[in-house]
């Protein structure tokens, strides 16, 4: 038998296979799992950015509501995206053994992973956008370039997932995770420019915050947000176009591992 | 068309110092059922999966895997394309119900949409799971969830098939069901690779089979051919030592192979009418006359016993 006369799906469809099954899971469930996604930053705008707003009044030049609401344009994806690759991902591979399935179907490890990635990253438009109407109904932004927002969601989607996926792959217990989200994903949450601007912290901590990819997407949502760009946030992008292919690639060896014997 | 579909040479796999796979050798035709026989630990479930690498063989320049021509570590999608898989344990998507189990897995397969819903119709049919198509997969009975998985793997007309323990806890009737499932799918001239625990199993659908034991052959054949060529036909067990003793003058005298290494004592003889003499001198209930089969073979070969858990 000749090689050559094997057909099996092309990259395209692998990818996209792979991303249906995550798909369909999803939407499954629509009410349970496509409310919260409006319900949370209404929450959150409502008691944090109009009842504490309250009291703070005006923070880098727009209404702290409006300051917020920017933010978590973005924390929302960041959530997304890292409970669907750690989490998510960890009961798929040890409880649900759902990839050994996958796995014998013509696809091939890479395929399941990238996948999976671009599936996060879906997440994360989705779930910015979802905050986008929120703000949008509730008047806090006006209708502008604030709309490509969600596009920076997909993006966040893929830095947390590929950062997520690389722990997933070293973690042993689904307990582990604890310490990812109080110590990793809280803390950037609070430093990264979400909920008060970085220049307000001590000076010597403030080059730390640039460390993390959040205070990155952050900075380019202010960016569409208020209008101004400006010339350094060119490094914001150059570290997001770095961090996803560099982190993915080492989440996707170390994955291998544990889906290979 | 002499090519056989499968052709394994000197495989071996390790997973550190434990050696899975130890230098096995094997060839698969085409539209023929083969069978890994063994206790759990042998190393089938490993075999299995070098084939289409979900596990890597250990590198060893005498190795050679060859799957429709193909070395799977090389053109692994090639392979799978044409290839269909049960695993071991079920692990359908339970967050699915059953007829988008089946439609994920179509498009995973590359199956265009338009022949998928005819496919998972024919498949339903075939698996007698029509009634359950909107079904959650945790509301199905473990026979069931069996056949499903069964109809994933078929979901490519795969050319092989690739089972590990397809029956293994399942009811004697879900049991035949599937044997039969198997036999017509041979007919059709799929290729079929199994592993199990039940000689019985081998017995119904094999054409030929390996009997594996620490990650190696012990032996290879035709089960029937085997059993005749290499034990006797008959056994008597005897189940207290005592008894034994009470007989073993007479065992002594006749043509027969006493294993008294297990707790039972069994004795082995083609010579039927001598067993039952013996017998007769047994009191019932404490003794058992049958035919011999691949467990005696690989109690005569290994001197354990096949479902040892290990």
């Amino acid at each position: 038998m000749k090689a050559s006369s094997i057909i099996y799906p092309n990259l395209f469809n692998r990818l996209f296979s792979v991303w249906f099954r995550h798909y369909r899971v999803y939407t499954s469930h629509l009410i349970s799992n496509g409310l919260p996604p409006f319900i949370e930053p209404l929450l959150f705008l409502v008691a944090i950015g109009l009842g504490l707003g309250n009291h703070i009044g005006i923070m880098q030049g727009m209404p702290y509501i409006e300051f917020l609401a920017t933010g978590i344009l973005l924390t929302s994806a960041m959530y997304t995206s890292a409970f669907e690759c750690s989490y998510g991902t960890f009961i798929r591979l040890e409880y649900e053994k759902v990839y050994d399935g996958m796995l014998a179907t013509p696809i091939t490890v890479n395929d399941l992973i990238i996948g999976e990635i671009i599936w996060a990253g879906t997440k994360g438009f989705f779930f910015s956008f979802c905050v986008l109407i929120v703000v949008w109904v509730m008047g806090v932004l006006p209708i502008g370039i604030i709309a490509l927002a969600p596009i920076l969601g997909f993006f966040t989607g893929l830095m947390f997932a590929v950062m997520s996926l690389l722990i997933t792959a070293f973690v042993k217990t689904i307990n582990h995770f604890n310490f990812y989200f109080t110590g990793v994903l809280s803390p950037m949450f609070f430093f990264c420019g979400v909920v008060f601007p970085i220049t307000d912290l001590p000076s010597f901590i403030q080059p730390v915050s640039y460390i993390f990819p959040l205070t990155h997407s952050v900075i380019l949502v202010r960016a569409l947000a208020t209008g101004i760009f400006e010339q350094n946030m060119i490094w914001s992008i150059i570290y997001i176009a770095v961090f996803i292919p560099v982190v993915g690639w080492f989440s996707i060896q170390a994955l291998k591992k544990r889906l290979i014997d | 068309m002499h090519d056989p579909i499968i052709r394994v040479k000197n495989l071996y796999k390790s997973y550190g110092e434990l050696v899975a796979v130890n230098n096995l050798s094997f060839e698969v035709r085409k539209a023929s059922c083969f069978g890994f026989l063994g206790p759990n630990g042998a190393g089938k479930t490993t075999l299995m999966k070098t084939l289409y690498n979900k596990a890597t063989r250990d590198k060893n320049p005498e190795t050679e895997v060859c799957v429709f021509g193909l070395d799977p570590q090389r053109d692994e999608l090639s392979i799978k394309a044409r290839t269909g898989v049960v695993p071991q344990e079920n692990n359908l998507d339970d967050e699915l119900n059953v007829i988008r189990n089946l439609n994920v897995f179509a498009r995973l397969n590359g199956v265009p949409r338009v022949k998928a819903d005819e496919r998972i119709r024919e498949l339903l049919e075939f698996m007698e799971l029509k009634e359950k198509k909107s079904a959650k997969i945790t509301d199905l009975s473990g026979g069931m969830k069996r056949r499903l998985t069964i109809a994933r793997s078929l979901i490519n007309k795969p050319q092989l098939l690739i089972l590990d323990e397809p029956t293994t806890g399942l009811d004697p009737q879900v049991r035949h069901v599937i044997w039969n499932k198997l036999r017509s799918l041979k007919k059709e001239g799929v290729t079929i690779l199994l592993t199990t625990h039940y000689m019985e199993e081998a017995f119904q659908i094999c054409d030929r089979i390996i009997i594996m034991d620490k990650g190696g052959k012990v032996m290879e054949g035709n089960p029937a051919k085997l059993l005749k060529e290499n034990i006797e036909e008959y056994v008597l067990e005897i189940h207290h030592k005592q008894y034994f003793t009470k007989v073993k003058d007479k065992v002594n005298s006749i043509n027969a192979r006493v294993d008294d290494s297990h707790e039972i004592i069994l004795v082995y003889s083609s010579d039927l009418m001598s067993l039952k003499d013996i017998s007769m001198l047994l009191p019932a209930g404490e003794f058992f006359l049958r035919q011999s089969n691949l467990e005696d073979l690989f109690l005569k070969i290994t001197g354990r016993k096949l479902n040892e858990s290990q």
